[in-house]
């Protein structure tokens, strides 16, 4: 029998008046000790199908028709009572954010032993040393000290560990971990999903992994089932479809990506976005014709069935022949860095941070040392590692947000690091940051008009309307319409507000951008349009970027050169090609080897050596 | 009909808190306004041969009297509505100046951090620790009896309040990417407190000036009974409970209707407060959408 079964089912939201399907006619099976892959960007309604499994739908949202079968049960129509004693039991859940799954205020030993006595393992004693064990299963040193601990005082990486061994305790049929790996960094990020294979290997449990990372899936799962506003796009086994996508969406995603192997290639990029709540309340056809790159008449008209397109292989496309015309558009000629004098020298930077409070003790914490680069006109560099390399504090320290310790910033022939009035002058009219966290970033009660031109405002230049018309031109060159200048950025789309974002450090006409992280937590289609965007701009405005990123994939195909920063160190850097190919030092050899590979068949071996540092040292960097 | 008339009000008044708040307050507000005009007698008007009379409507009462008069035989009602002269002077301009100084301070702090942060806020725990009604009533003996002395006295002890609450407020906020934006891009630090910072804690401080407005009220009445307040010649609610107090089981409605006054106009701000509170703030707003 199977694990989890859906047929037909229906998710259906009641918003603004007529009900919408955001999950529609959903079908798949997932056998016992399978992994069911989920892929999709936000929106699609991913989640929703981990929250209908444990019926934990947002109001007004409810399951309209169809049927989810678990070993034998339906899950939708099952008494509450019922549906309690499977879920934590016979069902269980990894969730995104390991930091909120557990709670701060209790030890991690008192919450695994809450979890085990509803399990009803016996005796504080049993439940002591059953814990202990539990903890060793998924490779965290020193449980027993670990049990006093709580979460704060970890790692998201082992909070995930701590939460995946509870899952695990009950020995689940199903395991539902919605992109447990979002928040980790790369390297962590491998040893969460090795050992997710590991306890499902070694129980038997059957798996729904969701992720918008296709790459991932196709590594690891069985099969995959590629969402697209809630509509099944593509379903089979996992090589299949990563080889030969059948459904143009799958392909244009695929594409998207950028690859770590091979000669760069160009990036697709999707228009627009995906339809949203509103939009498919009264669509006809395909969802997807809107963007499809081979759309045809008939595509707009009828709704297209799942077909058979393969052995187990299903597409929701009417012309998926013609999937494999879709091709990467070839890489445009990009501007060579200059190759005169550096723009900027970077020559020893240092930070030194104060931690611990009271007047007489404090230890010191030296996030960064001794690093040193040039960046030369029209030159991207990346700056990669993981989270605790220090690397946005060397984005800070440039741009005058942080003080820094030792070292010189020469900006075009001038230290700028001492970092008085007139110091920051000299770096305002050269570089400008882009923050990472558009939501952050953008002040919520500023029109986008307005925060556009900010710099015009903070050196009072032009009128309302040479500001205006500024903003509006700033926007059409970032791809936004002008009405978007009088909306404010709540009412815009990440990516939008990414926009935005790039916009406003554009105002004042910069040589120099600083980019901390801008396209993490961005769906892989909107990286790919940003992406290009960066690369659009460069050719027809000019100007260098710092780029920060935990992303090597992003990285390769950006920047000319790349650091790669390891504990406030800059243990390797070069030109990208070189550095990715022929890696020299142990932890960018990690790295890379952390990435899944573009062809899920090749093995992926990431050392386990890096990754459990902070499992060792126990500090949450 | 009326739906629609309540649908097209501006979204911060679309609450039944905010309505009954304002009805309230707005009502004070005219009673202390037009005082002269409403009242039906002078507040300070003594007749000594009709005192004690209980409201119109009971056994005994006199029409004249609507509410009755007190032991010098002034009449009850001219005395609440004069009351509420005070009551509501004190509301306003105490709670203001409370403001100014306690949100000014909490910008500072909360926007330099660090010594400054760490020297203002011992100031407001150094000031919290006195008893705010001893602390009040010694500034009264200091600076001597008069309304704007009461208010003073009330500035001076209710600023730490607006400071503590603000300034974490202003933490949150001067730690958002678009304030370091803001400074990148060359604005200075007042002027990225002002356009950056001052917007976003708006419905923070509208919340707090409408309950920092019913303690005033509060406050100023418990230095009235005690004496420590306005002159004996002008009519507070505090002194009409004093006075009352000692014929409590003769004329009970003497010291019943000013408490009843106090009760209200709290309430009042409490509610409009909280209603201001649950229709401004993004956070719940946004839940609910």
């Amino acid at each position: 029998m199977d694990t989890l079964a859906a047929r037909k089912l229906s998710v259906s939201a009641a918003l603004a008046g007529r009900p919408v399907n955001v999950i529609d006619n959903l079908d798949f099976t997932l056998a016992p000790g399978r992994i069911l892959g989920i892929v999709g960007e936000s929106g699609a309604g991913k989640s929703m199908i981990g929250r209908t499994i444990a019926q934990l739908l947002p109001p007004l949202f409810s399951v309209s028709q169809g049927e989810l079968m678990f070993d034998g049960q339906d899950l939708v129509t099952m008494a509450a009572e019922d549906r309690r004693e499977l879920l934590g039991r016979d069902i269980a859940f990894v969730p995104q954010e390991p930091m909120s799954g557990l709670n701060p205020v209790l030890t991690i030993g008192r919450q695994i032993d809450e979890h085990l006595a509803r399990l009803k393992v016996g005796g504080r004693r049993a439940r002591f040393d059953r814990a202990i064990e539990m903890l060793e299963a998924v490779h965290l040193p020193r449980a027993r000290e670990l049990l006093s601990k709580y979460p704060h005082q970890l790692s998201g990486g082992m909070c995930q560990r701590v939460l995946i061994a509870m899952a695990f305790a009950s020995r689940p049929k199903l395991l539902v971990a919605d992109e447990p790996t979002t928040a980790l960094d790369v390297t962590i990020q491998a040893r969460i999903v090795q050992l997710i294979a590991e306890m499902q290997r070694q129980d038997g449990t059957s798996v729904v992994f969701i992720t918008h990372d296709l790459r991932l899936a196709a590594q690891i799962c069985d099969e995959i089932l590629v969402l697209y506003a809630g509509r099944v796009a593509e379903y089979g086994p996992a090589r299949e479809i990563f080889a030969r996508p059948r459904h143009p969406y799958t392909r244009c995603l695929q594409l998207a990506n950028p690859v770590m192997s091979g000669a760069r290639r160009g990036l697709f990029t999707l228009p627009e976005r995906m339809p949203g709540l509103a939009a498919l309340s009264g669509l006809t056809g395909c969802a997807f014709a809107s963007r499809c790159p081979v759309v045809k008449d008939d595509c707009r008209s009828v709704a297209p069935p799942p077909v058979e397109v393969g052995p187990a292989h299903r597409a929701a496309c009417l012309h998926s022949e013609l999937t494999a015309t879709i091709a990467a558009p070839d890489l445009p000629a990009e501007a060579e860095p200059s190759a005169a004098a550096p723009l900027l020298t970077v020559n020893n930077l240092g930070k030194t941070f104060r931690v611990g409070r009271g007047f007489f003790r404090h230890e010191s914490v030296e996030a960064v040392k001794n690093v040193n680069f040039d960046l030369a006109d029209n030159e991207f560099v990346g700056i990669v590692g993981e989270s605790g390399s220090g690397k946005s504090t060397v984005a800070r320290m440039l741009c005058g947000l942080e003080t820094t310790t030792s070292g010189t910033v020469a900006l075009a022939g001038r230290d700028v690091s001492a970092g008085d009035a007139a110091a920051r002058r000299h770096l305002r009219a050269y570089a400008q940051m882009v923050f990472q966290d558009p939501q952050s970033a953008l002040n919520p009660r500023r029109r986008v008009g307005s925060i556009v031109t900010q710099s015009m405002e903070a050196t009072g230049t032009g009128d309302r309307a040479a500001r205006l018309a500024r903003a509006q031109a700033l926007l059409s060159e970032i791809g936004l319409p002008p009405e978007a200048a009088l909306r404010f950025p709540p009412q815009l789309s990440g990516g939008q507000r990414q926009r935005v974002n790039i916009a406003r450090a554009l105002c004042a006409e910069p040589r120099i951008l600083i980019a901390d992280e801008i396209v993490s937590g961005l769906d892989v289609s909107v990286q790919a349009q940003l992406l290009n965007l960066l690369l659009r701009l460069r050719r027809q405005r000019g100007f260098a970027m710092l780029f920060i990123s935990h992303d090597l994939s992003v990285v390769r195909y950006l920047c000319d050169k790349v650091l790669v920063m390891y504990r406030g160190e800059v243990v390797e850097s070069g030109p990208t090609a070189e550095v990715f190919d022929n890696p020299q030092h142990a932890y960018t050899k990690a790295l890379l080897a952390a990435v899944p590979p573009d062809d899920p068949s090749s093995a992926w071996s990431p050392s386990t050596e890096a990754s459990d540092r902070d499992a060792a040292t126990g500090n949450p960097l | 009909m009326a739906a629609r008339a309540f649908t097209s009000l501006p979204p911060w008044l679309r609450s039944g808190r905010v309505l009954i708040g304002l009805t309230i307050v707005a009502a004070l507000a005219i009673c202390a306004l037009l005082a002269p005009q409403i009242a039906p007698h002078d507040p300070n008007e003594q007749n000594l041969l009709t005192t004690f009379l209980p409201p119109a409507w009971m056994q005994g009462g006199d029409p004249a009297y609507l509410l009755g008069t007190d032991s010098l035989g002034r009449d009850v009602l001219s005395r609440l509505i004069y009351g509420a002269r005070v009551a509501m002077m004190v509301a306003v301009f105490a709670s203001f100046g409370a403001m100014i100084v306690g949100a000014t301070l909490a910008y500072i702090a909360g926007y330099f951090g660090g010594r400054v942060d760490a020297l203002i806020g011992r100031a407001v725990d150094v000031w919290m620790s006195f008893p705010p009604v001893i602390l009040s009533l010694i500034l009264m003996v200091g600076l001597g009896i008069g309304l704007r002395n009461v208010i003073l006295a009330i500035i001076l002890v209710d600023w730490t309040r607006f400071c503590r609450v603000m300034r974490s407020e202003v933490l949150v906020i001067a730690r958002k990417d678009y304030v370091a934006a803001a400074r990148l891009l060359g604005f200075s630090h007042a002027r990225t407190i002002t356009s950056e910072i001052v917007p976003a804690t708006v419905p923070l401080l509208i919340t707090l000036l409408s309950l920092e407005m019913g303690v005033a009220v509060i406050v100023e009445a418990l230095l009235s009974f005690v004496g420590m307040s306005v002159g004996p010649q002008t009519p507070a609610w505090g002194q009409m409970i004093a006075d009352a107090r000692q014929y409590i089981y003769d004329s009970p409605w003497g010291l019943i209707l000013p408490i009843l006054a106090i009760f209200l106009a709290v309430f009042g701000f409490n509610i409009l407060g909280d209603g201001l509170r649950r229709t401004l703030d993004v956070r719940v707003t946004a839940q609910r959408t």
